[in-house]
């Protein structure tokens, strides 16, 4: 019951006609810009997909070779297994009959790594993307959905989740793979199913809190409709939450990509990080020391993944404040 | 002598915006034996002298200046150590809330025990025979000691919370808002306490509270704060009976007064000086009515006007003439308009005639009018709403959860067989202790809750067969006004997107004259100019402010009919008179029929034609305002009355003839839901619905005493009537 002297201001900067419009979107908006500005890892998280997404639209330019093709030499042999230019001793390359120009060498049947590491990055923020926005929209819409309208569509969602939280996850993706044919978008799909349960169950939560508000109640009273509420009055005040859902998805989405293809449930004829990691582990790279095979594979993962978490770390930060004192 | 002597205190909060000057210059002398009662609306400092005092400062507060002297030591010079010592042992408090302070997963004797034996160095046997005479001592059985804090009601909490603070026997005991938040019945089981407690054992209180009634009953003198200063300072009964301070003066004013209804309540426009940059002259000069030139650069000294009384005004020689002209509310309303820019030309006719009422816009004219009475299939011209034995129940503790855990589905009886009407541009007041159905009921009426059973007629026709249109049309006629205008406004809109939302949804569609009709609504409920207001979020307002934007939006469409849930109770009691006043004016202008919810009989005496009261989901009496004050029938209308504190020391209230505690709404009755609490209860109310007796000023209450059973033969209060009358 703080008592204001007066009305505060406006913020600077903000005109009257500006502020009459508006609308919930631009306060979304206003979130957004927010979070950004406030946590400057979560800029950074930014940066780094700013980054991979130009890489991953720029790729067939970007990329000396295609990534899947063996090269050969000279003489018609494969290229197999050369060291990246900056390892290899003086004329040895020239013995085997090539230049090298191979920044990261090429694998033992002659494909180069630095063209895979780059087409790499389309799968991983193909599948990072689409996944998050299918779990934050699937999760979004059915908190919204069993939170406001309770009774027996909150019993049928929400047991639904249940069922979704007791199917393993990893397992489930194998038998998906099992049933289609091997694909990115395996990982999609399953994550879509599996994966919405933790945004729908935590949006959920929060519609039950807002719906119970003043507010609501008052526009029932002066006539809005059930989806008028359910948009206007309570979507956007969770729509953060939707986006901080999202942005953990996209990092837990590649994880999974690479962690499916580690495991040899990928399609061999797409290029990603997972599958580059296979691929090496399986030629014995490791033991042969190939460190440039592994290393840049790993180090894509785990900054995607990292960028993810720093976003969504953001969105917590502006979320719950309360979060930053622990 | 003296216990506590304050000279000269001030206490400073840093804030990002600046330091506030949250205590400016207090001196205060609490005598032993003395009942000292600190009054002043909220943000004015009491709670922060008290902090300052046992130097529970939050960490942003310092204390730059002045002397605590207690019992001649200075509690400024002393360790923490020594303080902690000091506390509770001599000095005891009762913060603000602190029933909810207990520890829930301990026995509250547990509590009580560990108190004594840790701080006051008592053995066990010794802390347990303490803790039972303390239970005695604020009433409560000494069995309850091994009860858990749930186990109690919010009274009982209360009580034990005082035990505890009594447990050193300190010298002194400061209570923050020690009832504040309590069911009438309950606070006046706890003033009663706290009056026996000082007569008793002698105590020297200091009381923090924003209700002046409450230091009336339990206070000997009082001290009133605004804007870090106390400004005046009497003995209680000079200070009620003729205030020295036009503060003071408004203050009382402002308070509804069982005792002495008023037509107009005054309301203390404006709001208090930005403590950042207190004001130079006189601090209340803004918002005074008796305001003269030298107070803006002059500051008044707290000076002896007269017998052992203190006083802060330039003015205070002439006080008798400004009493007798601080009764009228039209003096403070200058105040207001002295104090506002001028204001611009409204954009559309302000003034509507009742027959314009609801007229749209020609744009939308077919949506907006309202079918006439007739083709509503209407009965009687003149009744708005009626209520044909309307019941709500709620099922808990069912579905599969439930059946898991072993609980029975319980079925709450919230609303039971009520029935009422209410005419066009009346006002009805529920009442009822909280827990009574009231708010059910108001839910009930705005159609945000469907009745289980019976009829809800408005206009003639059934809200549970409202379909499309008509229930479009309905939802325009019927609006609600909410308790917590902290809550009510959505925080994201804008109140220009807040206000406009309603004639959207009714389908508005030009811009201009949604702007127009929202710009006469602020006009409407005095946010002036409106236009300033457009643009704010919820947040930059204000809670009287607020609330006056929650009532524009209940009236941006220009309904026939107003529920007002607990309209005030969240607000400072300056703000308060103000929001009453326009709600009551704007009804009677519109032609508005209003439902006010409250717990405050005083308030529906002043806003409402008829009061019904509300027991356990029964309407026991419903009558007009008048005969249901002054001549209630019922014993629980009599009680409830009895319980009002009178802002008036002279005034004492009479014992209370019932306890505190209703019965859970989990049960059936087959005779008077009332008889367990009923101190005149007979046989025949255990098994006899009591009958609905209704005298020639159609004054209904639903007892046996004026029935045909009114010989049935008297029953002690006991066992007897706590068992057996349930079905």
């Amino acid at each position: 019951m703080q008592q204001e002297a007066m009305v505060r201001d406006d913020p600077p900067g903000k005109t009257t006609a500006q502020f009459r419009q508006g609308s919930a979107l631009r306060q979304l908006w206003e979130t957004n810009l927010e979070v950004f500005q406030r946590d400057k890892m979560a800029l950074f998280g930014l940066c780094i997909f700013a980054v991979f997404a130009l890489v991953a639209l720029l790729a067939p330019i970007l990329a000396p070779n295609d990534p899947l093709t063996p090269l050969k030499n000279a003489n018609g042999d494969w290229i197999k297994d050369a060291l990246p230019y900056w390892l290899a001793e003086p004329g040895e390359d020239e013995a085997e009959g090539y230049t090298n120009e191979f920044l990261l060498g090429t694998t033992n049947i002659g494909r180069d790594i630095f063209s895979q590491l780059i087409h790499g990055s389309r799968s991983a923020l193909l599948v990072g993307f689409s996944a998050a926005a299918a779990v934050a929209v699937i999760g979004t819409v059915v908190g919204l959905l069993a939170g406001y309208y309770g009774g027996w569509v909150d019993t049928v969602l929400m047991r639904a989740a249940d069922v979704a939280f007791g199917i393993p996850f990893i397992p489930f993706i194998i038998v998906i793979a099992a049933f289609f044919d091997p694909s990115i978008w395996n990982v999609v799909l399953a994550m879509a199913v599996l994966l919405w349960r933790d945004t729908g169950r935590v949006i959920r939560s929060q519609v039950l809190v807002i719906k119970e508000q003043a507010f609501v109640s008052a526009a029932r009273v002066s006539g809005a409709s059930n989806l008028r509420i359910i948009f206007v009055y309570i979507a956007p005040s969770i729509l953060p939450l939707s986006f901080l859902y999202g942005s953990f998805a996209i990092a837990w989405a590649i994880l999974t990509e690479a962690s499916v293809s580690f495991l040899g449930f990928s399609d061999p004829n797409t290029i990603s990080w997972g599958f580059m990691l296979q691929d090496a582990f399986l030629s014995l790279a490791l033991t042969r020391g190939a460190f440039y095979w592994i290393i840049p594979p790993g180090l894509c993962i785990m900054l995607t993944v990292m960028a993810g978490f720093f976003i969504g770390r953001g969105y917590e930060e502006v979320l719950f404040p309360r979060l930053r004192r622990m | 002598m003296s216990i506590l002597s304050i000279r000269d205190l001030k206490v400073d909060y840093a804030t990002q915006e600046g330091t506030v000057q949250a205590v400016d210059g207090v001196s205060l002398d609490v005598d032993e034996g003395q009942q000292l009662g600190l009054i002043g609306e909220s943000g004015c400092g009491k709670t922060t002298l008290l902090k300052a005092i046992v130097q529970v400062l939050p960490r942003n507060g310092r204390i730059t200046a002045g002397k605590i002297m207690f019992n001649g030591i200075d509690m400024l010079q002393l360790s923490k150590t020594e303080m902690r010592q000091l506390r509770w042992r001599e000095i005891a408090t009762i913060p603000q809330a602190s029933m909810d302070s207990l520890n829930p997963v301990q026995r509250v004797g547990s509590q009580l025990m560990k108190l004594l034996r840790v701080r006051g160095g008592y053995d066990k046997r010794a802390a347990r025979r303490r803790a039972a005479d303390l239970f005695d001592l604020v009433g409560l059985d000494t069995e309850r000691l091994m009860h858990y804090p749930h186990e109690f009601s919010g009274g009982m909490k209360q009580r034990a919370v005082i035990a505890m603070a009594l447990a050193l026997e300190p010298s002194l005991l400061i209570a923050d808002e020690p009832v504040t938040a309590l069911d009438v019945i309950v606070q006046h089981q706890i003033l009663e306490v706290l009056r026996e407690l000082e007569q008793e054992l002698n105590l020297t209180v200091m009381l923090i509270t924003h209700d002046i009634s409450v230091v009336a009953q339990v206070c000997d003198s009082v001290a009133v704060m605004y804007a870090g200063r106390i400004v005046e300072q009497a003995a209680a009964e000079p200070f009620f009976h003729a205030p020295a301070h036009p503060y003071s003066l408004g203050l009382q004013q402002a308070f509804p007064n069982l005792a002495r209804p008023r037509d107009e309540l005054v309301s203390i426009e404006g709001y208090p000086p930005d403590l950042r940059e207190p004001p130079s002259g006189c601090r209340f000069a803004e918002r005074c009515p008796f305001v003269q030139d030298s107070c803006h650069d002059i500051d008044p000294r707290l000076e002896l006007v007269g017998d052992n009384r203190l006083a802060a005004c330039l003015r205070s020689g002439e006080m008798e003439t400004l009493r007798s002209q601080a009764e009228d509310p039209a003096l403070w309303q200058q105040v207001e308009v002295a104090q506002e820019p001028i204001l611009p030309p409204p954009k559309s006719p302000s003034i509507t005639t009742r027959g314009d009422l609801g007229a749209p816009p020609l744009a939308t004219a077919s949506v907006e009018t309202p079918p006439s009475p007739s083709q509503w299939g209407g009965v009687d011209d003149d009744i708005l709403l009626e209520m044909r034995d309307v019941s709500k129940r709620f099922k808990i503790g069912g579905g599969l959860a439930g059946l898991l855990r072993g609980d029975h589905e319980q079925t709450v009886y919230a609303v039971n067989n009520i029935s009422f009407t209410l005419r066009r541009g009346e006002s009805l007041g529920l009442a009822g202790e909280s827990g009574c159905g009231k708010s059910t009921t108001g839910k009930l009426l705005v159609k945000l809750l469907d009745a289980s059973d019976g009829e809800i007629l408005f206009d003639g026709a059934d809200l549970a067969h409202l379909e499309q249109d008509d229930l479009l049309n309905f939802r325009r006629r019927s609006q609600l006004m909410f308790q917590n205008p902290f809550e009510a406004l959505n925080p994201r809109f804008t109140l220009y997107r807040s206000l406009t939302e309603p004639l959207i949804i009714h389908g508005w569609k030009d811009e201009q004259q949604r702007l127009g009709r929202v710009i006469e609504t602020l006009d409407r409920v005095n946010l002036r100019p409106a236009e300033v207001f457009l643009d704010k979020y919820p947040h930059q307002l204000s809670g009287g402010q607020l609330q006056r934007v929650v009532l524009a939006r209940a009236l941006v469409l220009h309904p026939d009919f107003l529920v007002a849930d607990e309209p005030v109770s969240m607000l400072d009691v300056s703000v308060r008179a103000g929001i009453l006043n326009t709600t009551r004016r704007l009804a009677r202008e519109l032609g508005l029929a209003t439902v006010y919810i409250s717990h405050d009989l005083s308030l529906l005496q002043y806003t409402c034609d008829r009061i019904a009261i509300m027991y356990l989901g029964e309407i026991v009496e419903i009558g007009p305002s008048s005969g249901v004050i002054n001549n209630p029938q019922h014993p629980y209308t009599q009680a409830l009355i009895a319980a009002v504190p009178v802002p008036d020391p002279t005034i004492e209230n009479p014992p209370l003839r019932i306890q505190e505690g209703i019965p859970r709404p989990t049960e059936q009755f087959i005779g008077c839901p009332f008889a367990q609490r009923c101190p005149d209860v007979m046989e025949a109310c255990l098994d006899i619905r009591p009958p609905a007796i209704t005298d020639e000023y159609s004054h209904m209450a639903q007892c046996h005493l004026y029935g045909d059973h009114r010989d049935s033969p008297k029953l002690k209060r006991g066992a007897e009537v706590t068992s057996g009358n349930t079905r």
